[in-house]
Order: C-alpha cells, then sequence, then structure tokens
C-alpha cells in the first residue's frame, strides 16, 4: 500500500498537481510535515558558513536546491538574447552528505532532479523541463570536478575551475555555451545565510555574479552566435517560504557602472520580507536589508507585474526595470516568470527579474 | 306434450359486484318435455342469459337441480364439479344446441366448415352439412365467410350449425336481435319450421312479445326477480 | 383540449393499451441506446488502447546482454527517451507486479493523461515505483526480476547508438483487425437492432390504432374533421415520446455502463493498457435516433407521402415483388463488392424474409387447411392463418430477433474458433525462445537435433521472419510482403487450418517444393494453389508453386510461408526464434543448453500458455457481453409477441368460447390453444433459422472479407438452433398460457362480427 502511495505521490509530482499554496507553498519549498526518515533535515542558520568547492556539490540533507544560471546575451546581430538554465535538487529522504546513496541498481529514491532551460528571443519564450530520479546516474551534480546534469543536459567545468561548458537541447531549440567565471563567489546575507523573513527562516546562498559568455543558440533550426554576460546562483535549504509567504520577486541587475545588484521580496500579503545584496564594481558587496532597498511594482501585464522601481538610497540608486514585450512564464509543473529585463533611471543595465507564486500563472 | 326432457328446481344465482351480492335469479321453476317450447320474457339485466347459461352448464347455479336429457346435476353438491363440468360439456357438445344474438361463426371459416365443425364436434356425420345450408336456403353462400354475408344469413348458418348437430334441446339467446324486422320474421320462422321438424325442444330468450307467442309456455322473469 | 379528452378517455378505459405501448417505447429505447451504446464505447476503448500499443517499443542491447541501469542512464544521457519497466515475477499466489519511473516516464509525452491510473491494479498486475518493485525482487521468495526499457518516439528518431537497437514491446497478443471487425459487426447488429425496435413499435402502436379506430368513427359522427383527429393523434404520440424515450435511453445506458465495464476490462486486459473513463456516444444521439424512430413507425400512416401508393400498389402485387425483392438481395450479395452494396443486399434479403415470412405462414396454413378433410384440422389452419396476417410485425420482429441471435451466436462463436486457431497458428509452441541477435540459430538448431528427448520429435521448429519482395510481373505492380520462414517441418505445423491445399502439402514443403501463402496475399495477386509466384530474396529470384493458402486473422500484410533451408545465405532476417513443445523435454535443460550454444546469459523465453489463458478470459468476457445484449433483443421480441398476442386474443376470446359452448372441455380448448401458439412461434423459429444462417454466411464470408481482406471460416452450430427452438416453444407456450388466463373470464359478445373486433378472418 505505502509503495502505490508513493507511485501516487509521485504522479502527482509528474503531472503537476500541485496541492494548494498554503499547504505545500511554492514548488513545495515550504515545510510539510514530518519526514518519515530518522535522519533528519537540516536547516539553514545565521552563523553557517560556505565552504569551497563543496558547496558547488549537492546538499542531500536539506530539502531543496538549485544550480541556477541567467544570462543577458546578444546575438551577432546585436538582437538581445535572454537566457536559463536551472538544475533543481528536491530531497525525498534526507541523507548525511559524507553517506554514499544506495547503489543505482536498486533505483532508489531519496531525491528527484529537475531541470528547466529557457531562451527568450524576439519577444519569444520557449521553455522545457526535465524529471528524474537521483542517485540513479542519469541525473546529478559534483562539485569536483564541478558538473551537474540531467540526461543530455549539462553544465561541466573544462580545464580549469573557471571555464565551463553548458549545453542544452530541447525538441526545437538547444545552446552549446561556454562561460568563463571572473570574481570570486558573492556571499549574500549574513556570510551566506540570507534571511527569507524576519523570524530568521532562510537559505544558504552565493552568486558568481561576473560571467562571460559566449557560443551558440539555435532555433528552429537556425544558429546564432551569441555573447554576453551572465549570473550564476547556488542556493539551497530546508525551508524557504514560511507559512503565509506566496512567493517572491527576484532580479539579478548587471549595471552599465559595472555594479551589480540582487533584490529580492518574499511577499507576505500586502507588505513582504526585502533583501539583497549590492556589489560595487571596486570593492566588498553589502549586504541590503529591509530599510536599505525598496521594491516597487508598476504596472500589471495579465496578472504579473512586469514594470518595477528599485531604489536603494544610500547608493544613489533609483532604476526603473521593465521586462521586454512577450510572454516569459515557464509552463512547467509549478509555472512561474523569469525573463530578461532592461534598466534605466539612475542607472542603465539588463538583468533578470523571477516572478513567483502569482495566481494568474 | 311428450317425455319431460328439462327439469328445473329451486334454481339460484347471484353475482358479485365488489363487496355486494346482486341475487341475479331466485327460485326458478319450469319444466319442459321434448319438442316442447319456452319463451323466456324479461327486461335486460333480468337473467335471461344467465338462466341459458345454466341450462347449458356455462355457468353454475348458486342452488337448485337441473334435469335435462336424462342427465341430474344437483347445485347443493359443488363437490361434484368437475365430473358436472364434463357431463355438460358432453351434452353441449351432442344434445343442446346454442344460438346467440351475433358471432355465432368461427370468422375465419366459410359458412360450410362452420356447419362441418359443429356437426363434425357433435359426431354427426359433415358431409350432409351441405344440404343443411340448402334446407336453410343458404346453399349458394356455402364457401363465403361470415364477414362476407349478411346479418340474417349469419343466422341461418348459425341454425344450419345447430340443427346439423340434430340437438335435443335448443337455446336460442336472442336470434334474431339484431336483424330488421322482416328479416327477424324469416329466421324466426325457420327456427320454429326446423324445431317443429326436427322434433327438438326450444328454449327462446327474447322481449319480441310476438316472438314469445309463438311459443308453448312462456317464463316472464320480471315476475320471478326479486325486486 | 376536449378533443384530446375524448382521444385520451380510450386510455382510461384501457390504460393497459397505454402501458404496453410506453412499455414498448422504453424497453425499444434502452435496448438500442444499451447496443449503439456499448459499440461506441468499445469503439472509443480499443482506438485508444490501439494507439497506445502502437508507441511500444523497446531498446535491447545488440550484444544480447540484459539491459540494465548502466544501459538506462548511458541512454538518458544520449537524449534518448526511454523508460524502465520491471516486471518481477513472484509465485503465484502474490502474482506479477511491474515497477516503473513515473519521473522518467515524463518523456512519454503528456505525463497527467498518458500515465493516468497506472498505479491501478491491472490485469491482475499492480503497478508499484521500480523501487519497491526491485525491493520485492531482491527480497527473495522465488521472485525473478526482469528489466525492459521502453522508448519512445518514432522508430529511427533519433538514432539509438551503435550498442542498441530498438525492438518491439508487448506484453499481450496483439489482435489487430479482430477486435475491429468484430466491432464492425457489432454495428450491423445494432441497425437490425434498430429495425426490430422498430418493427415492435409499430406493431403495438397500430394495434391500438385499430382498437380505437371505433372511438375515431365516432369522435367523425360527432363531427370533428378528420385532420383534428389526425392532429390530436400527432401530439399525443410525440408526448409519448417524449415521456419515454428518454427514461429509456437512461436505461439503455445504465445497462450498457454495467455491461460495459465488462467490455472495458476485456480490451483492458487485452492491450495491457488502462481505459480511460467510458466516452460512449452522447445523449443527444440516441435521444434524437429514438425519438426519429418511434415517430416515423407511429405516424408514418399519418403522413400523406406518395410513397404509400406506390407501396400499396407493390403491396398489391404480393409475392411475386416480395420474391423478387427477396431473390435481389440473395443474388446482390453474391456478386456485390463492396462493403455498401452488400448492407443494402442484407437489408432486402431482410425486407423480403420478413414480408414473406407471415404470408408464407398463413398460405402453407390455407393449403394445409384445404387439404384436411377432419373440420377441426381446417380450424386450426384457418386460426393460424389468422394469427400470422394479424400478428405479423411481432412475428417478423421475432423472426429478425432469432435470425440475428443465431447469427450472433454463429458468429461469436466462430470468432471465438478463429481466435483460438489464430493463437493456434502463431502460438503452435508452448514456448518461443528468441534467438539473441548475432547468435547462431543454426548451431542451436544442430544442437537440439541432438537432444534425446527432442531429436526427430517434431516438438520443435526454427522460425525466421524477415521481408521478401515480389517484383513486378504479369501486371502486377512489385510489393514487399512479410517473410515466415519455417524448417524442420515440425508436427505442431498440422494443427494449422489450411484454406486451399494441394495433397500432403507440408510433406511438399518440407521437402522445399513450394511455398505457402497467407489469404491476404492470395486475395491481394489473385493467387490458388498451384500457381507459381516469383519471390526476390537478398537479391536473388526465385519462383515456386503455391502449395496451399493459410489463413492469416487479423493481419492486413500479404505473407509468404518458406522451407527456412530455402533461405538464400546473405538473407537478413528481422528475428528469429525456436518454438518449442519439449513435452517431457526438461525446459530448463533446453533453455540452458541454448545459453550454452549461445554462449549468452538471459534467453528470451516466451510462455505462450499464459498469453492464451489471459487471451482467451479476455474473449470469453467480450463475448459472453454480445450474448447477452442479443438475448435481450430476443426476450424483448419476445415480450412484443405475448403484448400482441394478449391483446389481440383479448379480441378474439368470444371465438374460443364458443369451443367451450361447443361442447369441448377447457383442458381441450387450452390444449388447441397450445397448439395454435407453439405452432405460429415454432413456424417463425423455422422460417428464422435459413434467414439466420445467411445472415452468418453474409457477415462472414461477404462483409468481413469487403472490409479487412480475410475471411472468418463459416460455422453452424445446430445444437443452438435445438437452444433456440426450445426459447420458441416457451414463448408459445407463455402466449397460450396467458390465453388461456383470459378464457376463464366471462366475455362479452362481439357487439358486430366486423374484422375490428376479433372477428379477423
Amino acid at each position: 500500500m505505502r509503495s502505490r502511495r508513493i507511485v501516487a505521490a509521485l504522479l502527482l509530482l509528474v503531472a503537476g498537481c500541485s496541492e494548494p499554496p498554503e499547504q505545500a507553498g511554492f514548488a513545495g519549498l515550504a515545510e510539510s510535515g514530518q519526514s518519515p526518515a530518522t535522519v533528519p533535515f537540516l536547516q539553514p542558520e545565521p552563523g553557517d558558513r560556505l565552504t569551497f568547492p563543496e558547496d558547488f556539490g549537492p546538499h542531500p540533507q536539506h530539502r531543496i536546491e538549485w544550480w541556477y544560471l541567467t544570462a543577458n546575451l546578444e546575438t551577432s546581430g546585436g538582437e538581445p538574447l535572454g537566457l536559463q538554465w536551472t538544475q533543481f535538487r528536491q530531497t525525498l529522504e534526507p541523507r548525511p552528505p559524507t553517506q554514499a546513496p544506495p547503489p543505482p541498481s536498486r533505483w532508489p529514491l531519496q531525491a528527484a532532479w529537475k531541470a528547466h532551460g529557457a531562451v527568450s528571443w524576439t519577444g519569444q519564450h520557449r521553455f522545457a523541463e526535465k524529471l528524474a530520479r537521483g542517485d540513479v546516474g542519469h541525473a546529478g551534480a559534483t562539485a569536483e570536478p564541478f558538473e551537474v546534469w540531467l540526461d543530455d543536459w549539462q553544465l561541466t567545468s573544462e580545464g580549469g575551475s573557471d571555464a565551463w561548458r553548458l549545453q542544452v537541447s530541447a525538441a526545437d531549440w538547444s545552446y552549446d555555451l561556454s562561460l568563463r567565471v571572473q570574481g570570486e563567489p558573492v556571499a549574500h546575507g549574513e556570510a551566506g545565510f540570507s534571511a527569507k523573513s524576519a523570524s530568521g527562516e532562510g537559505s544558504m546562498y552565493f552568486s558568481l555574479v561576473d560571467i562571460a559568455i559566449e557560443g551558440t543558440v539555435t532555433v528552429d533550426g537556425q544558429t546564432l552566435s551569441v555573447r554576453g554576460k551572465g549570473w550564476f546562483d547556488r542556493e539551497w535549504s530546508s525551508q524557504l517560504l514560511k507559512a503565509g509567504q506566496q512567493g517572491w520577486d527576484w532580479f539579478a541587475l548587471h549595471l552599465d557602472s559595472g555594479d551589480k545588484l540582487m533584490a529580492f521580496r518574499l511577499r507576505e500579503g500586502e507588505g513582504g520580507f526585502v533583501s539583497g545584496t549590492w556589489i560595487p564594481a571596486a570593492g566588498e558587496p553589502v549586504a541590503l536589508g529591509p530599510g536599505d532597498l525598496m521594491l516597487t511594482p508598476g504596472s500589471l501585464r495579465g496578472d504579473m507585474p512586469t514594470r518595477w522601481r528599485l531604489q536603494v538610497p544610500d547608493y544613489g540608486v533609483d532604476l526603473s526595470v521593465k521586462a521586454p514585450p512577450g510572454d516569459y512564464r515557464n509552463r512547467g509543473q509549478f509555472p512561474y516568470w523569469e525573463s530578461p529585463v532592461s534598466v534605466t533611471g539612475s542607472h542603465s543595465g539588463e538583468g533578470y527579474m523571477e516572478l513567483t507564486g502569482y495566481g494568474g500563472e | 306434450m311428450q317425455d319431460e326432457l328439462l327439469r328445473v328446481r329451486g334454481l339460484a344465482k347471484h353475482f358479485d359486484s365488489g363487496t355486494e351480492r346482486v341475487p341475479v335469479l331466485s327460485d326458478i321453476d319450469l319444466t319442459l318435455g321434448g319438442g316442447g317450447s319456452l319463451a323466456l320474457m324479461g327486461r335486460s339485466g333480468s337473467g335471461k342469459s344467465t338462466l341459458l347459461n345454466l341450462l347449458c352448464g356455462l355457468e353454475q347455479p348458486d342452488a337448485g337441480v337441473i334435469s335435462v336429457c336424462g342427465e341430474l346435476f344437483n347445485g347443493r353438491q359443488p363437490r361434484n364439479g368437475r365430473g358436472d363440468s364434463r357431463r355438460w360439456a358432453d351434452l353441449r357438445c351432442r344434445h343442446i344446441g346454442v344460438v346467440f344474438q351475433e358471432a355465432n361463426l368461427m370468422p375465419a371459416m366459410s359458412l360450410l366448415d362452420n356447419v362441418r365443425l359443429r356437426a363434425g364436434l357433435a359426431g354427426q356425420d359433415p358431409d350432409d352439412c351441405s344440404a343443411w345450408l340448402e334446407r336453410l336456403e343458404i346453399g349458394e353462400l356455402a364457401g363465403r365467410y361470415p364477414d362476407q354475408v349478411s346479418g340474417g344469413q349469419r343466422q341461418r348458418a348459425a341454425l344450419a350449425m345447430v340443427f346439423a348437430m340434430q340437438p335435443a334441446l335448443v337455446l336460442a339467446d336472442e336470434p334474431t336481435g339484431s336483424l330488421d324486422r322482416h328479416t327477424a320474421d324469416d329466421v324466426a320462422d325457420e327456427l320454429f319450421r326446423l324445431q317443429a321438424k326436427t322434433g327438438c325442444a326450444l328454449i327462446l330468450a327474447t322481449h319480441d312479445a310476438e316472438l314469445a307467442a309463438r311459443c308453448e309456455q312462456r317464463l316472464d322473469l320480471a315476475h320471478t326477480a326479486p325486486a | 383540449m376536449k378533443l384530446f379528452a375524448a382521444l385520451l378517455s380510450h386510455y382510461r378505459r384501457h390504460p393497459l393499451q397505454l402501458l404496453a405501448l410506453a412499455a414498448m417505447m422504453v424497453v425499444a429505447s434502452a435496448l438500442w441506446t444499451g447496443v449503439s451504446h456499448l459499440t461506441s464505447q468499445a469503439r472509443a476503448s480499443l482506438g485508444q488502447s490501439e494507439r497506445a500499443v502502437a508507441e511500444r517499443a523497446q531498446v535491447e542491447r545488440v550484444d544480447g546482454m540484459p539491459v540494465t541501469v548502466a544501459d538506462f542512464v548511458a541512454l538518458r544521457r544520449a537524449g534518448h527517451c526511454v523508460m524502465p519497466w520491471l516486471e518481477v515475477e513472484r509465485p503465484a499466489s502474490t502474482g506479477r507486479v511491474v515497477g516503473i519511473d513515473p519521473l522518467a516516464a515524463a518523456c512519454f509525452g503528456q505525463p497527467a493523461e498518458s500515465y493516468r491510473g497506472w498505479d491501478q491494479p491491472l490485469n491482475g498486475e499492480s503497478f508499484l515505483d521500480i523501487r519497491e518493485a526491485k525491493n520485492l525482487a531482491a527480497a527473495g521468495d522465488g521472485a525473478r526480476a526482469t528489466l525492459s526499457l521502453l522508448l519512445s518516439g518514432p522508430p529511427g528518431q533519433p538514432a539509438l547508438p551503435e550498442a542498441y537497437r530498438r525492438a518491439p514491446f508487448s506484453l499481450g497478443p496483439d489482435t489487430g483487425e479482430l477486435g475491429e471487425s468484430f466491432l464492425l459487426n457489432l454495428d450491423a447488429l445494432g441497425v437490425l437492432v434498430l429495425l426490430i425496435t422498430a418493427l415492435l413499435l409499430r406493431s403495438v402502436h397500430q394495434l391500438g390504432l385499430a382498437q380505437r379506430r371505433d372511438s375515431f368513427a365516432l369522435l367523425h359522427r360527432f363531427g370533428v374533421p378528420e385532420p383534428a383527429v389526425r392532429r390530436a393523434l400527432v401530439i399525443e404520440i410525440v408526448l409519448l415520446a417524449a415521456v419515454c424515450v428518454v427514461p429509456g435511453v437512461a436505461l439503455g445506458r445504465l445497462l450498457a455502463g454495467g455491461l460495459g465495464s465488462g467490455f472495458g476490462q476485456a480490451l483492458e486486459s487485452l492491450f495491457d493498457v488502462p481505459l480511460f473513463a467510458g466516452q460512449g456516444s452522447s445523449w443527444l444521439t440516441p435521444v434524437l435516433t429514438m425519438m426519429a424512430v418511434v415517430l416515423a413507425v407511429c405516424l408514418a400512416d399519418q403522413l400523406h407521402f406518395s410513397g404509400r401508393q406506390v407501396i400499396r400498389r407493390l403491396a398489391g402485387q404480393g409475392y411475386r415483388v416480395t420474391l423478387l425483392t427477396l431473390v435481389a438481395g440473395l443474388a446482390l450479395a453474391f456478386v456485390s463488392s463492396s462493403l455498401a452494396l452488400t448492407f443494402v443486399a442484407i437489408a432486402l434479403v431482410f425486407a423480403g424474409a420478413g414480408v414473406l415470412a407471415p404470408g408464407l405462414i398463413s398460405e402453407l396454413a390455407r393449403r394445409c387447411g384445404r387439404a384436411s378433410a377432419a373440420p377441426l384440422t381446417r380450424w386450426q389452419c384457418a386460426e393460424i392463418g389468422v394469427l400470422a396476417r394479424r400478428l405479423a410485425l411481432p412475428l417478423v420482429a421475432l423472426q429478425f430477433a432469432l435470425a440475428m441471435v443465431l447469427a450472433v451466436q454463429a458468429l461469436v462463436t466462430v470468432f471465438e474458433a478463429t481466435f483460438d486457431d489464430w493463437l493456434s497458428q502463431r502460438l503452435a509452441a508452448d514456448y518461443f525462445i528468441e534467438v539473441p541477435a548475432g547468435a547462431d540459430s543454426l548451431a542451436a538448431a544442430d544442437w537440439l537435433e541432438t537432444q534425446s528427448p527432442l531429436a526427430g520429435s517434431g516438438r520443435w521448429h526454427r522460425v525466421v521472419r524477415g521481408r521478401a519482395i515480389l517484383p513486378a510481373v504479369d501486371g502486377w505492380p512489385g510489393q514487399t510482403v512479410d517473410l515466415f520462414a519455417l524448417g524442420p517441418v515440425s508436427n505442431m505445423l498440422g494443427t494449422w487450418r489450411l484454406q486451399a491445399a494441394i495433397d500432403a502439402p507440408w510433406e511438399a514443403f518440407s521437402r522445399g517444393q513450394g511455398i505457402m501463402v497467407n489469404e491476404q496475399l492470395a486475395r491481394r495477386r489473385q493467387l490458388s494453389v498451384g500457381d507459381s509466384l516469383t519471390l526476390a530474396l537478398a537479391g536473388e529470384r526465385w519462383t515456386a508453386p503455391v502449395l496451399a493458402v493459410y489463413p492469416d486473422y487479423g493481419r492486413p500484410a500479404g505473407e509468404v510461408l518458406i522451407h527456412a533451408a530455402q533461405l538464400p545465405a546473405g538473407f537478413r532476417p528481422d528475428g528469429e526464434s525456436f518454438a518449442i513443445s519439449p513435452d517431457t523435454a526438461d525446459l530448463d535443460a533446453v533453455t540452458s543448453g541454448l545459453k550454452r550454444v549461445w554462449q549468452t546469459e538471459t534467453l528470451s523465453l516466451r510462455d505462450n500458455g499464459r498469453i492464451r489463458a489471459l487471451a482467451d478470459s479476455v474473449f470469453e468476457q467480450t463475448f459472453l457481453l454480445t450474448r447477452s445484449m442479443t438475448v435481450l433483443t430476443l426476450i424483448l421480441a419476445a415480450m412484443a409477441l405475448l403484448i400482441m398476442g394478449w391483446v389481440f386474443f383479448t379480441t378474439r376470446v368470444w371465438y374460443y368460447r364458443l369451443l367451450a359452448v361447443w361442447g369441448m372441455g377447457p383442458r381441450e380448448v387450452a390444449g388447441q390453444l397450445v397448439r395454435l401458439s407453439v405452432t405460429l412461434t415454432m413456424s417463425i423459429a423455422v422460417l428464422a433459422l435459413p434467414l439466420g444462417i445467411w445472415l452468418t454466411w453474409a457477415l462472414v464470408h461477404r462483409v468481413n472479407p469487403q472490409a479487412f481482406g480475410w475471411s472468418l471460416p463459416m460455422a453452424v452450430y445446430p445444437e443452438f438452433w435445438f437452444e433456440l427452438a426450445g426459447l420458441s416453444l416457451i414463448i408459445g407456450l407463455s402466449i397460450a398460457a396467458l390465453m388461456r388466463r383470459q378464457l376463464r373470464q366471462p366475455a362479452a359478445m362481439p357487439v358486430s362480427a366486423s374484422g375490428l373486433s376479433g372477428g379477423e378472418r
């Protein structure tokens, strides 16, 4: 009977029949009941530290984590092209990182993997999703050498640790990119502990904010040469959303001044919890708390607020952020908005915006 | 009057109408000799047809004794019922002929076949049947079907059927009731002529006083019927 | 409104007549809805199943080794959409389970639709998550696990890595067109049922009208114009239909729902695919159809259509026209080359037979009466004649129903037998052992020939499957056909039923003196035994005489059967296997021996007994269902005859009482009634027999080949005729019993001797 229930649960996962957000939170990110396993989930806390290169690899004792790349590229013809690759890992049965997973021949199911890929070009948005069970071998991640893969989608380090290659292919589009990582990882929040609410829930979160990218993107048989810059996030937690939080709005912006800005808001009722990181072109990153940063949604496109005002008064930042025309919803199991944005105002620039948990999605 | 053919004593019959018990006949006595004739008179519903049915065993009396053609039927001994119905059937088959106002003939058979069927059941020679039709002046209609001839001709055929069985007693229930006066007279003439000729007894239920007057005896049920 | 009240007052006095008409409408609607709902549901299910089955393919290793998790990972990493399918065989008491990975299945299509219900037990098996299935297998208890990798997408896209190849994946036998053919026949029967219900409705309605003609005449005398009466009657029937058809359709759906779940399950187990919620026809179609039928049959007389005169004139021509119709239908069925024409022929034959049957009975009765001197016999014959004419419509309906039941029984039995034959042919041996790719089948054959229980026993043969080309010759275009090579010729082939053959065909075949072709190819190329056929195999041409034509049900493809020894050296088979009935030989010894010969770890072994048992049980269910529908039709026809007989006798009871007045005892009268009604129903049964046999022939030998290119064998089942005769006897006795009840009540003398009051002749 138990196995029947597991299959049913997996089917739910596959079929995208999400439970109401009050119960499970967006993408199952809120804590949902007690795990039957004897090994507990670990919850990030203030004071936790990042360790490299281990933290590029998976965290089997945390409920959820992701490897997230967004890129603002330009084709040889000068057209902007946005690109996303994400791989999620969801732990079903936590396991200490020191312990080896069961052998693949047992078809273990301690974790499930999911990968998202998207290309946004000329107002069109293409998206694909892949699923896999963990520890069988066709999906996984390792810190050294750094590799993240699901089926034939893969991010691999080539030669040195700062040269990566990303290959993703879907039915009618694909990309093959070389990434050159510049700069050190930026730890968000308190040395990597990024609070997600005033009461202390949070995640471990760091980014590589300066990545030079070049390669090819093929759409409908047409191969385009592209180059530009990327932003890579690593984040893990066992509870990202606390009860009552409906979703988040997240921004990663490359300003033409060379400064970078990460900002997010976890929505709760009318307000929410706001946080971010100011990464100046020169100097150390500065964590921005709720009092340092203002995020104001502007006009709606359907249900989605596609225009925003971002203010960081301390640094003279007052930005108008907007998505290009088009519909950038990733229509997977858990739909959300992921689009490139252009920045005007006190600074000009570009970046990426993610909007989750909106009713109309 | 010749030997006694029919004797009825204390005959009574009622019908149940819902919970009510409706007496139809009570304390009927009558006697009829071979070759005799009796007219049953009375309004509609006075029990004429019921009496005829009792006299040929198609219905059973509540009380009374019927002696007919040498057979005795005692209405007070119902345990004898099964044997009675057999004896009645035999009597109707061979000795008691019944003529109704209408529909005396099987519709799917010719007049001749009808007469032959009736005579055959009575054990008479079917070959004589054409002669009976001739005697009733419908010989040329022998091959016709009942719905192809007139009402008078149908009743003549019915008479041919009854007399072809050479009955001892003929029970006729308004035999001319649905005919026009002229035809009715012709049919009645035939009936009395054949009765006289064959020497059978006749009980004729009618409300035609003129017809009743042609019978030797007369029983008016309006007088015997319970008030 | 007053007029309407006056018309309805008839029913107040005779509520049973209204009830009979209403009941007939309800039951007829239910029956037809049931049949059509069932057919459409079955069709939908079959379609879905076939689509699902068509997509099933698996990946095998070219080196013949079983696939493993590593192969799964390698294929997924190479971008192929494969999913694991772990079959765990457990001891009989616990049954078989299949482990799947729903996450891997996601790439097979829209997961929400393709995989709904995979957690349901299927065909006695349960689907589990593959980890749980693996745990069960690992727990021991004699469980055995076999991993397959199911492959999505059309063949060749994308190309598999070199170490792998694509292979069909099927758990159940693929019945192909056999199911389609069955459905087509079910459709034909649905039309027949509609016809029968129409006849029954009309008969009951006509009877009601006849009984009310006196009231109509009265109304007419009171000065009500005839069109007004007609209008009122139309309104009455429309209202009655509206009230009765919808509950009838609901009842039919209920009936079909109950029976249909059986059909669904049957198909489900057959194709190993879950069926989705019943997708029968909507409400609208059956309601509108039945409304149309009711109105058409009941109001045909009310409408002044010009065809009536023609029909009347034709009817005046009587038997000449009827006979002509019948003969034309029979002839057309013989020569017709299209499905539509064959259905026209069937319609003509039924029309002819329907008009002829009551007339024939009544004519025979007339002759028999004329021939007899006994007055009572003449009366009986005359009465049977009347009954046959007056009850013509319900009698014809009963005749059609009997014929249909007969045909369905034969058809179903033939299907069962055919299916059995087909299984015997395809699964002649107890086991099939696949020759692994690259393995030497001839070495295995040599080895088998040395094994003492099998040597010379004729208990095994080698099967080679591939393709052959028929070059363009004599005006025939070139074509590719399936090639089926066998050798040595084993005893098991003796069970094949050949449609046409020379003397001792298998002896000639084993000496390599010719080839055999399947029926489809024979029909398509107009080949008969003795004709020569030229084949191109691996580039070599050779011509051989046709030794026999064998039936090959449910497949559209043409096929040539040759002796394996005649395969040219360069021939590349699609697949090779050994068919083995080890009998006394130890199967394990055979398989381990073959493993040694082929130096392989695994053998693909198919237990045909299990497949056959599954298929048998599936078809049993399906056929049971069809039978129950036809029996329901029969019951309806019998009911209609009972109602009609009962009403008719009410009008005629006076005349049967005359027999009692004339001195017949009650038993004797009852005996006469029994004789009449039984003679009537038995004559109808006798007349239904040739019609039923002909219908069987038409469905099996004309409709099926025209629709599918292969015929079913024709068979008759006399023992079933006796069952039907028994049923007719029971119907006759029931009518007599009903009539006898009426005789006990005193009868009113008819007011006139006219035809409407029971004085029919």
